[in-house]
Order: C-alpha cells, then structure tokens, then sequence
C-alpha cells in the first residue's frame, strides 16, 4: 500500500510499466517493474490515481492502456498496408502487437516506428523444412522490406530541382572512354532483391478493388529499382542482367565492370546484349537513374 | 504589465496543416490567416512534406507545434531533437513552437502519447527548470499547452490551472490554451472548465487550440475527429474575451474532412469574437454532442504521413 507520495520519477516509471503491458493495467499493476515501484494490493489503484465521479482509477487508466496499442497498431498497419492486406487485420495487429513489446518505440517520431519490422519477422520465423516449397515468413519479410524502403525512399534525401544525366548527354558521351567511365546514381535509388515477387504483388494489391484480394504469389525471385522522381517513389522491375549491371555501378565500378557482370548474368550473345544495353541506359536516364557520368 | 500574448502577433484564425489536404492548398492558395504544423513530421523530412511546407511557409505564417517534446519526462531533455526543431523554425520562420505539458515517456522509451503530470511542488520545479533549458536552445518564442488528461493523481497538491500558472510565471513562457482540452479534462476530472480558464495569466496566452471530441458518456476523449460543440464554443467565447484575442487553430486530425469544411469551422470563431456582435446562434446542428458507439476512432498526438508511390 503506497503511503508517502512518490517521486515524479518513480510515478513515471510505474505509469509507463501499468499503460504499455500487454495485458492491461490490472496485469501492468501486478508485474513485477510496477511493483518494484509502487507495490499495490489488488484494487489499491486508487492510492495513486484518484477515481472520477463516472469512472474507477483502473478504468481511468484503461483509457491510456486501450489507446496505447490502439495508436501504434494502427500506425504500424499505416506503415505496412499491403502487408496488412496479405495478412490480415488480425493476424496482421496479432504480429504488431509481439512486435511492440520486443521493440518499443525509442524515438521522437513514429515514421522508425516499424524501422525493425522485417528483423522481428526474420527472429520470429517459425522453424520449416528448407526447400519446401512456398515459405510464408520469407514472402512476409519480402514484403515488409519493399514497404518500408518505400517509405524510407519517400521521405528521405533526393535529387528534386538538382541536374540529372539526360539520354543525349548520355548519348554525347565519348563511346571510347565509356568503360572507364563511372556513372553516379541518384542518391535515392535502391535495388532490391526478393524471393518472391513482392513488388508485382504490391502493385496487384494496390489495384484491387473494395472486397477483393490479390492472389499471392508462388516462389520466384524478383529483382526491384525503386527511386524517387518529382516527389513519388517509382518502382522498376528488373532482369537478372539490368539488376547485376546496376548493382556494380551503385557500388562504384566503373561502367566496363558493370558491364562484364550484365553479361555474366546474360543468356543473349553480345550483339544482342549491347542493343539491349544501349536501350537499358537509354531508358534509366531518360527516368532518372543517374545524376551524372565521368 | 505585460502586453497582451506577450506582445505576440494575433495571426488570426488558422488551420492545422494536415497531408490529405497538400494538394488542395497548393493548388487552390486558400485565404486562409496561418497554418500550424506538426514539428516531428517535418524536422527529418527531405521529401514532399518538406517541400509542400516551404511553399506553404513562403505563403502563409507559420507556427510550429510539437508533441514529442515531454517537458515532463524525468528522462534527460534530448538536445538533438531540440537543434532539429530550432533548425527547421529557422528555415520555416516559425512565429513560435509549441508543445504540451505532459510527458511522453521514460527509460528511453515513446509512448507517441501525451501523458499526465502530478501537479506538485516537485513537478513544477522539474518542468521551469527544463522549460529554461528548452528556450536557450530554441531562443524563439517557446509556448506551452495544457493537455486533456484522462487520470488525476493522489499526489498532486494543487489544482491544474495554478500549476500552468506557477509554471509560465516562473519559467516565463507562453501559453497555448487549448479550450477543447479544458473542457475534456473538466468533464474527466470533475472540475469547472469556466473557472479553469478564468484563473489562467491571460496575457500570457498566445493561441488558442480548438477541436472536435468523443463523448463516451462517462469520459470525454480528445479525438479531434469532429466538429467543435457549442458548449466550447461558448467557452472560446469567455476566452476572446478574457485575452482580447489570440492566434486561433483549428486541428482537425481524424476523419478529416475537406479542407473547405475544416477551414468553414475555425471561421465559426468569428461568431464568438467582439462585445458588440449580436449573441451567437448555436454553431449548428454538428455542434452539438453526441454520445460514441463502439469502436470509434483512437486519439492520435502524431500522424503518419502515407507515401506517394507509382
């Protein structure tokens, strides 16, 4: 029974302990780190928060409780919405709910809310027979990652009003010194590589009409650009070819090398390869890829 | 004597900036007096909310307000957060920056929530003495705003209204009343909400905050997912009156409706200004409470801005 008031530290510590459990304020006011602070017999909750004229202390102290998950769970479901869709409301808030007790919120802004999302799904994967067929926690991981590249991609550095590589500068440059030369990709590209089609089925998603679902995909690797242009994020399916070839020029190969890994990762002979290239480069500056080549 | 809002400009009647309504606002340039923000949306922001501000900033005034702030926290103020909010008020030109009184969260932790304080001797220490500290980092004007609160505490020793007094006075800052919130948390905690805001330093009061609620017939909860009633209305009244008015701001966070209806409610003030207007009719039919049903919407202090994708 609390007798002497209790330092603005101490009350704080035990009100976070008794609104965030899991199980409520009655199992918040019983758990061992609230007792440890204020040790409270059952129904002595009203030695610290006083009663309403309509409502008890604990019913009082619900309502923080109840909006606590209510807030985040639907911030998390705003953060992953085709996730969300895939899942479920219920199987969908039931993960987010273990989600936000492994890992609360440490920051001043709810956009790193779900930034450890795909982590918890990968740590909390149930054990399955490796090369059995479709794995549902690898398809959810997939998905996750996309979203929240997304998001990351939406709100982060760009290149909006800054000089990007046209097609005909591209085209102006010196054909003999274009292996060596190096192109510089805009600041918000991001490849992306998935063990199922994610991508295809986020755009499926999207597209679906009220009461519909889209169809999840079977096991096929896809390969995913995504930049932002005028303020949208833009996503761009892959080959193998156009993902490898981007790949070394986002670590800084110089275009000769990239070029060698398209190649690598080609089935065409090189005369279809190149044809194929000169409209790849042609298309990617012409979106935006690069803000310049040296 | 101290002047009136401390000698802070009156902006007139204003709207909290909201995404759903970037596009009409950029497109339409409503006359619309200011516009108050979300700080935590903005302050890491290199995409479009940030560029939608600037634009809106060259056009319109523009206040800061924050509720990540937890003034209350026995946690240590976070200093990196505070350049964050100085830097973009520099860059926005931010008349003020707000936030609440109220903690968000302690060990580390965000409960994205605006938790209440036990208004004690101990309390009131801790806040002016961070409230200092804030306004030599910021050094812009810094105004804070009382909460709805849904829990009162054994401990505390004295009524809100005298601890938002003690705490402006003594830390000498601004306030930012938000008149929906003293009627919520009159309602919650048994208190008169006309008595509340006739013992606050009216000088010191620089905005007003008006808001929709959930009326959950044995709690109010500040849901801002409505229209304003009547009886806060009426409340907003004695407060025009009390201040010789200040910087009004609609928020309108749930639900949210049109910008031309939100802007049409915060022009609904005008009715409740001056001495010499006629008595005001009731603000209309949507002014008037109405009880919730089941699984109506959840309070939100921050908002998540969804992404513009192809």
């Amino acid at each position: 029974m609390k007798g002497e008031p209790s330092s603005l530290d101490v009350v704080q510590r035990w009100f976070q302990a008794v609104v965030t459990h899991p199980e409520g304020v009655r199992g918040g006011a019983a758990s061992p780190e609230a007792q440890a602070l204020i040790r409270l017999n059952r129904g002595e909750l009203e030695a610290v928060v006083r009663r309403s004229r309509n409502l008890t202390a604990a019913e009082r102290l619900s309502i923080y409780a109840n909006a606590y998950y209510a807030r985040l769970l639907e911030c998390m479901g705003a953060c992953y919405p085709v996730l969300k869709q895939a899942l479920g409301d219920d199987v969908f808030d039931s993960f987010a709910f273990e989600y936000l007790q492994r890992y609360p919120s440490h920051s001043y802004t709810l956009d790193r809310l779900g930034e450890k999302f795909s982590r918890f799904l990968e740590e909390t994967r149930p054990e399955g027979e490796p090369g059995e067929g479709v794995s549902w926690p690898d398809f959810l991981i997939d998905l996750a990652n996309l979203e929240w590249t997304i998001a990351k991609v939406f709100d982060g550095p760009g290149v909006e009003g800054q000089p990007l590589l046209t097609p005909e500068a591209l085209q102006s440059f010196p054909a003999e010194r274009f292996a060596e030369a190096r192109l510089e990709p805009v600041v918000c590209l991001r490849l992306l590589s998935f063990r199922y089609p994610v991508n295809a089925y986020y755009t499926a998603a999207r597209n679906a009409g009220e009461g519909e679902e889209a169809p999840l995909p079977g096991l096929a690797a896809e390969r995913v650009a995504i930049l932002r242009r005028d303020y949208v994020v833009r996503r761009y399916p892959l080959s193998e070819p156009q993902y490898a070839l981007l790949r070394e020029i986002l670590a800084g190969a110089a275009v000769g090398e990239a070029l060698a890994a398209a190649a690598a990762a080609s089935d065409l002979d090189d005369d279809a390869l190149a044809a194929e290239l000169r409209a790849w480069f042609r298309f990617w500056s012409a979106e935006g890829f690069f803000q310049l080549v040296s | 004597m101290r002047p009136p809002r401390l000698g802070h400009a009156n902006l007139g009647l204003g709207v909290g900036l909201r995404s759903v309504h970037f596009d009409h606002i950029l497109q339409t340039q409503p006359e619309v007096d200011w516009f108050e923000i979300i700080s935590e949306n903005y302050v890491d922001s290199q995409g479009r909310p940030r560029y939608v501000l600037q634009q809106i900033a060259e056009r319109y005034p523009v206040v800061m307000h924050g509720v990540s702030l937890s003034i209350g926290s026995t946690d240590p103020v976070d200093r990196e957060y505070l350049k964050k909010l100085k830097r973009l008020a520099r860059e926005v030109g931010a008349r003020w920056i707000s936030d609440h009184i109220c903690w968000t969260g302690v060990l580390g932790r965000n409960t994205h929530d605006l938790l209440p304080v036990p208004f004690t001797e101990e309390t009131l220490r801790h806040v002016v003495e961070r409230v200092r500290v804030v306004q030599d980092v910021l050094e812009r004007p810094f105004v804070l705003e009382n909460p709805s609160s849904y829990v009162t505490f054994q401990d505390s020793t004295m009524d809100e209204w005298e601890f938002i007094t003690r705490l402006a006075e003594e830390a000498d800052c601004g306030l930012l009343l938000d008149v929906n919130n003293v009627y919520v948390s009159s309602f919650n905690h048994d208190m008169d909400p006309d008595a509340f805001i006739r013992s606050l330093p009216h000088e010191r009061i620089v905005q007003f905050h008006l808001a929709g609620h959930t009326d959950y017939t044995t709690h109010l909860i500040d849901t801002h997912d409505n229209h304003v009633i009547d009886p806060v209305w009426e409340l907003y009244r004695t407060a025009h009156q009390l201040t010789g008015g200040v910087s009004t701001l609609l928020e309108w966070d749930a639900n949210i409706p049109p910008f031309p209806v939100v802007h049409d409610e915060v022009l609904k003030a005008k009715r409740f200004m001056g001495e010499h207007l006629p008595q005001a009719e009731p603000a209309a039919e949507e002014g008037i409470p109405v009880p919730a049903t089941a699984g109506t919407t959840v309070y939100h202090p921050l908002h998540h801005i969804r992404p513009e994708v192809e």
